[in-house]
């Protein structure tokens, strides 16, 4: 297995979240209270030490941040004051960016369809977004079929959409990408890959 | 009797309807005059946050503007944790200037924090008291054991919640303590449920719903209090894919801390709604 180092991971995950990766040192507080860390590939300090050395593999291509539950456990212990949750969802947004969304990782469908839904409706319609996630995951169509019939006896499922304002909804996420889209581009200007060539050194000068 | 901004979050209209009718259904009985957020929209939930944090960040500003501007009320009840938790994020994230000009931008219209935001927890605790909670508990429960479940949101990140003892917090403990139950010292309190990994890693969810009911029955738990339809969903629902791999798996009922206020002011069955859960819960609230 090859390895990609990218110089700039940390940087630009500073940029999305305002978050200092550089301030972990490696405690491991946020592991420790992580319910999943013993489900994925890697645990939370794992990703931290990946994100400052610029290992992109194991950090953007990581199993571990589409397990993540948002649960906060590692933002409030860090000794550091690190908001660790805000760097797993930085990371999910870069892999988004950059197509490398593992295959492996049926949650990033999941919120990519619940996403769509309340920006369609104003509101989640849950039915929906399970029939979905149906059709675009198929190992996902036997999971949960009894319990789902027995809920939707019981009424808890309400297979009927219900509308927020639409309308100032689509408002809201037209400026809101705009603007998001923006600003991740001067970001991402403002990176330039190791790989591109040096400047040229000017004659005589000092670089 | 007070006014209150009401918010219910879309889990309110689907999985957690019963959540929505009891929640109301004590607020009509303890005087709390809730007045809904016309035309509200979704608060982002985990997907904003995860996908565009302006957008999470705008969603819940444009309902408190409302709340503010339009309604000229004070305060928000928010009854589901996930959504109570992304706007306690948004009054802390506006702070920032810059945020809140591009907010403003997206909600067309400024919000500059200032809406008061209680979840399930605080509208029992804080806006109708323990006291007067008491003077209407008609028909108390005689020393029911309950392990009073807060989960993640309610509590985490401290900065953003504002709770005071984020690692062991107790209020809701006092309210059920004030509803005549005796709540359980026990180690799982704000463990993750798994949340929406419900959906697609079962088997997470699974292992996380049975530590936490495991400690809570070891402890003397007769029941579960949850505050959080995501919370409640799980615990209730997940006891029968434990009981595939575990036949000697013994029931918890998992109850919304509005169920329990409920049944002890005397809110009637229907909107109690105790015949939704997976797990029979209504012999033990009789």
């Amino acid at each position: 297995m090859t390895t990609t180092i990218d110089a700039t991971l940390a940087r630009r995950v500073n940029r999305g979240s305002g978050e200092n990766a550089y301030k972990c040192y490696q405690c491991k507080k946020c592991s420790t209270g992580c319910p999943v860390a013993g489900f994925g590939d890697f645990h939370p300090a794992q990703i931290m030490r990946a994100v400052q050395l610029g290992l992109v593999d194991a950090a953007v291509d990581s199993r571990f941040i589409w397990l993540c539950t948002g649960c906060e456990t590692c933002t409030t212990r860090c000794p550091q004051g690190i908001d660790i949750a805000a760097i797993m969802d930085e990371l999910r947004m870069i892999a988004r960016e950059e197509h490398r969304v593992r295959s492996d990782a049926p949650f990033a469908n999941i919120l990519k369809l619940n996403y769509d839904s309340f920006r369609r409706w104003g509101r989640l319609y849950e039915v929906e977004l399970l029939a979905l996630d149906k059709t675009t995951r198929p190992s996902s169509l036997t999971d949960d079929v009894v319990m789902g019939i027995r809920m939707f006896l019981k009424g808890k499922i309400n297979p009927l959409p219900t509308f927020g304002d639409r309308a100032q909804m689509k408002r809201m996420t037209d400026v809101a990408d705009r603007i998001n889209r923006d600003k991740r581009a001067v970001s991402r200007a403002m990176d330039l890959p190791d790989t591109a060539p040096l400047p040229p050194a000017s004659p005589g000068g000092v670089r | 009797m007070s006014r209150v901004a009401y918010y219910p979050g879309c889990s309110l209209h689907g999985t957690a309807r019963e959540l929505e009718s009891s929640f109301v259904g004590t607020a009509v009985k303890l005087g709390v005059d809730l007045v809904e957020i016309p035309g509200w929209e979704c608060c982002g939930n985990t997907a904003a946050h995860a996908t565009n944090r302006l957008l999470a960040t705008a969603l819940p500003a444009n309902e408190m503007a409302k709340v503010k501007d339009d309604m000229g009320l004070e305060r928000i009840a928010v009854p589901c944790a996930a959504c109570f938790a992304r706007f306690m994020a948004t009054n802390h994230e506006v702070e920032d200037a810059d945020t809140a000009h591009d907010v403003a931008q997206v909600v067309g219209r400024p919000y500059a924090g200032g809406v008061g935001v209680l979840n399930l927890v605080d509208f029992y605790h804080d806006e109708v008291g323990l006291e007067a909670l008491e003077a209407k508990a008609v028909r108390p429960f005689a020393g029911l054991k309950v392990a009073a479940y807060y989960g993640c949101l309610l509590t985490r990140p401290p900065k953003i919640t504002l709770a005071e003892d984020p690692e062991y917090p107790t209020h809701m403990d006092e309210v059920l303590e004030t509803l005549g139950c005796e709540p359980v010292e026990w180690t799982f309190k704000t463990d993750c449920c798994g949340a929406s990994l419900a959906l697609c890693e079962q088997a997470v969810v699974v292992e996380l719903v049975r530590k936490i009911i495991v400690n809570a029955r070891a402890c003397g738990a007769q029941a579960i209090a949850c505050a959080c339809p995501l919370c409640q969903v799980n615990l209730d629902s997940r006891q029968g894919d434990i009981k595939k791999t575990d036949p000697s798996w013994i029931d918890v009922p998992i109850v919304y801390l509005s169920q329990f206020v409920g049944r002890a002011i005397g809110v009637g069955a229907a909107d109690l709604g105790l015949k939704k859960h997976m797990v029979a819960a209504e012999a033990l609230l009789a």
